[in-house]
């Protein structure tokens, strides 16, 4: 791949005057900036209607459920689930997973992906090799196989057995070593003449400086283990582990009831929406740009 | 199988689709409210969960209909805990089959559980379950049509928690509206026809019932039909009378009288009766609370099932107290001997609606019951489930075919049915 | 990164490698090498859920869990021959459609070079990061028999069917509607299903979640022809335009060529992904109705979760597992072909 600079500097050409066969008539314009209105307004209706439809009462979810404004808005949906059930404990349960896997990733990842990309050791290309092969595994696949694992190690049935498993990923691997091999050696090369082995030169020198990269591994294991839910299904079957998403998949596959309680379970989906909804907006650019990195390697 | 509490407990995947108002209602409520209804689970630290077992702590999974089944049984198992000293849990399943199977796969099952008559060959078959029966000291007071339910290879293993039977359920608004009588009420499947035509208007339609095995059913037992032989050897599915259940079934439908509730916007039955969609209902004992709960303000009535050519016919469901094998089993037993005495079962009666187990608290529930005298008298002629390991995946495949009943060939859906439960029998 | 500074620190980068390594290799190994082992094991057992499978609760059965499910004319076969059925139509549709509509997304984002071109960026990405579960729950809500979807058909004068509880296939109903009838009583072609029920297409319900992937997967793919289009030269272009190509001809004759490697990635994202569909299932239908949403994922679940049958559900996880390294590796080779060297 080349530099960054260089893309830089191509996207600018590019911005100056457009791609040839992209300018086009006006008209056409106008066209293209319908069909993306139309299609804007498709992708995010759904979520506008959930919102909306969480705030109405039963009644009104079943017989207006197009309209965007609630008739008379209610937050009866949002105090029960608060209030009257085992809701905010999943939250709770959800975030101390969520948490501890996004910092043991953020660390392993790194120390791993630093390993891999920086030092010299014997056995380090067969273990890039296996990771590599590892990355080619489906999750879906993994349901059986976790779930003898943890009963092995007899851990089935604490957080241990919700978080242990996700502490590490070869795909966040992979972007750190990627992300190492790219930066320049300067840095490192001095501290390492000052005299600092490889964990100071790490911990002080290179983890700050790779400050983007983790940003990258923060924000994909929030998201992954916050929205994960075949690993929690195997991992427990205690109410007191329950997380956000085996909670609220269950709650809703106990009934396939049209038009039933939808205010209560949309407002469980709205409010498991919240945090990576917000860490989407704060980090709007990172993630729209890290699919590139991750893909391209 | 599916008892009173059908609509959650079995949040059984394959047959969801029974699960409606009372069954949401329910989820949220075990999912949630029950939870936190001081099963005691959240002062516990979780990591200290994993011992659960064998901290002596007495562990009862059940599947609840909703806040009054979970409150009934937490208060009678903490009155036993209190006299016996045992300390005891009651959890509440999310979806009942999937944490029972996954709780002994763990190694971690709980020590007392609820058990459909379906899923009970399986369990007996594996070595799970700890048979009890000997211990109970009024063993001889069960229905024996319950205990058949329960025994596998000779041995009867568990102790009926309670049943429940299918009935017609009537909107008696509907019914007088349409100046219908009780003259009217239909005996005779032609009858019952006539009357489900007379009560469908364009605003509901007369008749309504889940596509599944466990509503069906009661049309083929009427008819004379089968599952398996008497003594569970051969299957019998494929047999004249069971075809011309299902075709009188698909007739009904096919003529717009009936209608599954999935196309009338609901998600079962009682939620049809309630929600006013449907005029009659074939349901068990549960619809009872959940009318109560759900749909306070309409009015109807139970009345026994038409009979069809092969005379009466009905369904029977129910559940045992499953005692895990291998674990602390004594002080399990002595809690299931109390939760199936007499008093208790009618306790249990009163607050949610089933049927007890015992011949003797028989008389004592209809009395307290004259409106739902029709679900006692199905008891005299009702089916149960045969029991088999494998037998509730093929009952699970026969559902998902008689879902395509209205566009469906009878006989096919029979004839693959016969092959498969043949195949589990005769294995 | 060929650095030599001397033997000393050679040797403690050696260690240092391998304790960097030592957490992220023992996890790995631990809750991924191992269990697959362990798991194959199972598949080649008849372990019924009781007692551990790794120290004599369980006995060697070879093949015969795979066998039952390829071979056999019992009632594991049928559901594997359903499941991949379901499956097979589920990729064949959204593979090509989420590919396409990604595509088109990227042209037309692309084009926009104003503040509008972060927004609709972001609209389009933002079904993407959301949990399965959630939006899962949202589309049970709009396509239920009286919700936002029907009553949208309703205004165009449609009546639209009850989405999630319709079993029928979608070319049984298209035959159906040009008059060719389901015939009754037919032999298994594959896998214990007749041919009409392999040519029958996706049930309606299917037909949602479809809609569903489509709708959280483009948004994705969109990102990544993005950054292609990005990144394509604009030489090649402005010397198309001045040998006077119309903007069809350039798209069609340079631009997509060159998206070719972008493109094979995605569509072998799409292929492994869409092999593993799981969580929409557990959510919303459990395979219901008439097992026309059960996929080889789900029903590897339910096979050992729910029956018991672990050696059985292990073999159609390995299966499925057999069939996404297939895609992998098919992808891989025509990425490899075709990928211009850059």
């Amino acid at each position: 791949m080349t530099g960054a600079v260089a893309t830089a500097r191509r996207s600018a050409v590019r911005r100056d005057r457009g791609p040839a066969w992209l300018r086009r008539s006006r008209s056409g314009t106008a066209v293209a900036l319908t069909v993306l209105v139309i299609l804007a307004v498709a992708y995010l209706y759904p979520f506008a209607i959930s919102l909306a439809t969480s705030l109405k009462s039963d009644a009104e979810a079943a017989t207006d459920p197009l309209s965007l404004i609630p008739a008379t808005p209610s937050t009866a949906a949002y105090t029960e689930l608060l209030r009257n059930s085992d809701f905010p404990l999943w939250v709770r349960n959800s975030v101390i997973v969520t948490l501890a896997v996004t910092t043991g990733r953020v660390l392993f990842d790194s120390m791993a992906g630093y390993a891999l990309a920086r030092l010299r050791f014997p056995g380090r290309s067969l273990v890039f090799a296996a990771l590599v092969a590892i990355m080619a595994v489906p999750g879906v696949v993994l349901l059986i196989p976790r779930f003898l694992v943890i009963n092995s190690l007899g851990i089935y049935n604490s957080f241990a057995a919700l978080i242990l498993p996700l502490l590490a990923d070869a795909a966040g691997i992979f972007i750190m070593r990627n992300f190492f091999m790219s930066v320049p050696l300067g840095v490192e090369e001095a501290a390492r003449i000052d005299g600092a082995g490889p964990f100071r030169v790490f911990w002080s020198v290179v983890l700050p400086m790779a400050r983007p990269a983790l940003i990258t591994i923060v924000v994909l294991s929030f998201q992954g283990s916050w929205n994960e839910l075949s690993h929690f299904i195997v991992a427990s079957d205690r109410p007191e582990l329950q997380t956000l998403t085996k909670g609220v998949a269950q709650l809703t596959a106990g009934a396939l009831s049209q038009g039933t309680q939808y205010p209560l379970k949309l407002a469980a989906a709205v409010i498991m929406s919240i945090p990576v909804a917000v860490l989407f907006i704060v980090f709007q650019r990172r993630i729209t740009s890290t699919q590139d990195g991750a893909i391209k390697g | 199988m599916n008892q009173h509490t059908t609509p959650v407990r079995r949040a059984a995947r394959s047959r969801r689709r029974r699960a409606g108002a009372a069954g949401a209602a329910a989820a949220i409520t075990l999912g949630l409210a029950a939870c936190s209804g001081g099963t005691g689970f959240t002062e516990e630290t979780p990591s200290g969960g994993d011992d659960g077992v064998d901290d002596g702590t007495v562990t009862v999974l059940i599947g609840s209909s909703g806040a009054a089944e979970t409150e009934s049984v937490e208060a009678a198992v903490a009155a036993w805990s209190d006299e016996s000293g045992t300390p005891a849990e009651v959890l509440v399943a999310a979806d009942l089959t999937q944490q029972l199977s996954q709780g002994f796969a763990a190694a971690e099952p709980p020590d007392v559980f609820y058990l459909s008559s379906d899923q009970f060959a399986g369990y007996a078959d594996n070595g799970s379950l700890h048979p009890y029966l000997d211990q109970v000291p009024q063993a001889d007071e069960f229905y024996s049509s319950l205990l058949r339910s329960f025994t596998y290879g000779g041995t009867t293993y568990c102790a009926p928690k309670d049943f429940s039977t299918l009935a017609l359920v009537i909107n008696t608004d509907y019914w007088d509206a349409a100046g219908l009588t009780d003259a009217d009420l239909p005996t005779t499947w032609a009858e019952l026809r006539k009357v489900a035509t007379t009560l469908t208007t364009d605003d509901h339609v007369g008749l309504s019932f889940a596509p599944e095995w466990q509503r069906i059913g009661a049309f083929m037992a009427a008819a004379g039909g089968t599952l398996t032989s008497r003594d569970n050897a051969a299957a019998t599915v494929d047999s004249a009378e069971n075809l011309e259940a299902l075709t009188y079934v698909r007739d009904l439908l096919a003529a717009g009288v009936a209608a599954f509730p999935s196309s009338l916007n609901t998600g079962w039955g009682g939620e049809a009766l309630g929600s006013g969609n449907a005029a009659m209902v074939i349901e068990g004992n549960w619809v009872v609370g959940a009318m109560t709960a759900d749909f306070p303000d309409v009015r109807y009535r139970v009345v026994e099932l038409p009979q069809g050519p092969g005379g009466p016919g009905t369904l029977q469901f129910t559940n045992c107290w499953g005692v895990a094998a291998g674990t602390d089993t004594e002080a399990a037993v002595d809690l299931v001997t109390t939760l199936v005495s007499p008093d208790q079962q009618l306790a249990f009666a009163d607050a949610y609606g089933v049927m007890p187990s015992v011949s003797t608290a028989g008389e004592q529930w209809a009395a307290a019951h004259p409106d739902q005298a029709a679900f006692l008298a199905g008891a005299d002629y009702a089916h149960g489930f045969p029991s088999a390991p494998g037998a509730s995946a093929v009952l699970a495949d026969f559902n998902a075919q008689l879902e395509g009943l209205p566009d469906a060939d009878p006989a096919a859906i029979l004839a693959s049915v016969q092959v498969d439960l043949q195949a589990v029998l005769g294995g | 990164m060929a650095q030599r500074t001397g033997r000393r620190s050679v040797t403690r980068q050696g260690v240092a490698g391998w304790v960097f390594l030592t957490p992220a290799v023992v996890i790995l190994g631990l809750f991924l090498v191992v269990p697959i082992a362990m798991a194959f094991w199972v598949s080649i057992s008849d372990w019924r859920g009781i007692g551990n499978p790794m120290t004599g609760s369980a006995q060697f059965v070879g093949a015969t869990n795979y066998t039952e499910l390829l071979g056999g004319d019992g009632l594991a076969t049928k559901d594997f021959g359903r499941a991949m059925r379901n499956n097979v139509y589920y990729v064949l549709a959204v593979v090509p459609l989420q590919t396409i509509l990604a595509l088109t997304l990227a042209v037309l984002v692309h084009r926009r070079v104003d503040a509008g071109r972060g927004f609709f960026r972001s609209a389009f990405y933002f079904p993407s990061v959301t949990s399965s579960v959630a939006i899962t729950v949202v589309f049970l809500f709009l396509f239920s028999a009286t919700g936002a979807t029907n009553r949208l058909l309703a205004v165009l004068g449609v009546e639209g069917p009850n989405w999630f509880a319709d079993p029928r296939g979608v070319v049984h109903l298209f035959l159906g509607a040009i008059g060719v009838r389901a015939p009754y009583e037919s032999g298994p072609l594959l896998l214990g299903l007749s041919w009409w029920n392999w040519i029958s297409g996706p049930s309606v319900a299917m037909c949602v979640f479809i809609v569903l992937a489509v709708f959280t997967t483009s948004g994705t793919f969109m990102l990544l022809f993005l950054a292609a289009l990005q990144h394509l030269p604009g030489e090649v272009e402005e010397a198309a335009v001045v040998d006077g190509a119309t903007p069809w001809q350039r798209l069609r004759r340079i631009t997509v060529p060159m998206l070719r490697p972008t493109l094979f990635t995605v569509i072998t994202l799409g292929l492994i992904g869409t092999w593993q569909m799981f969580d929409q299932v557990y959510t919303g239908t459990g395979g219901t109705p008439g097992k026309t949403t059960l996929t080889p994922a789900y029903l590897s679940y339910q096979v050992s979760f729910e029956q018991q049958e672990w050696g059985r559900g292990a073999a159609i996880a390995f299966l499925l597992f057999a069939i996404i390294v297939a895609c992998t590796l098919v992808g891989r080779r025509l990425l490899g072909e075709r990928e211009d060297p850059r």
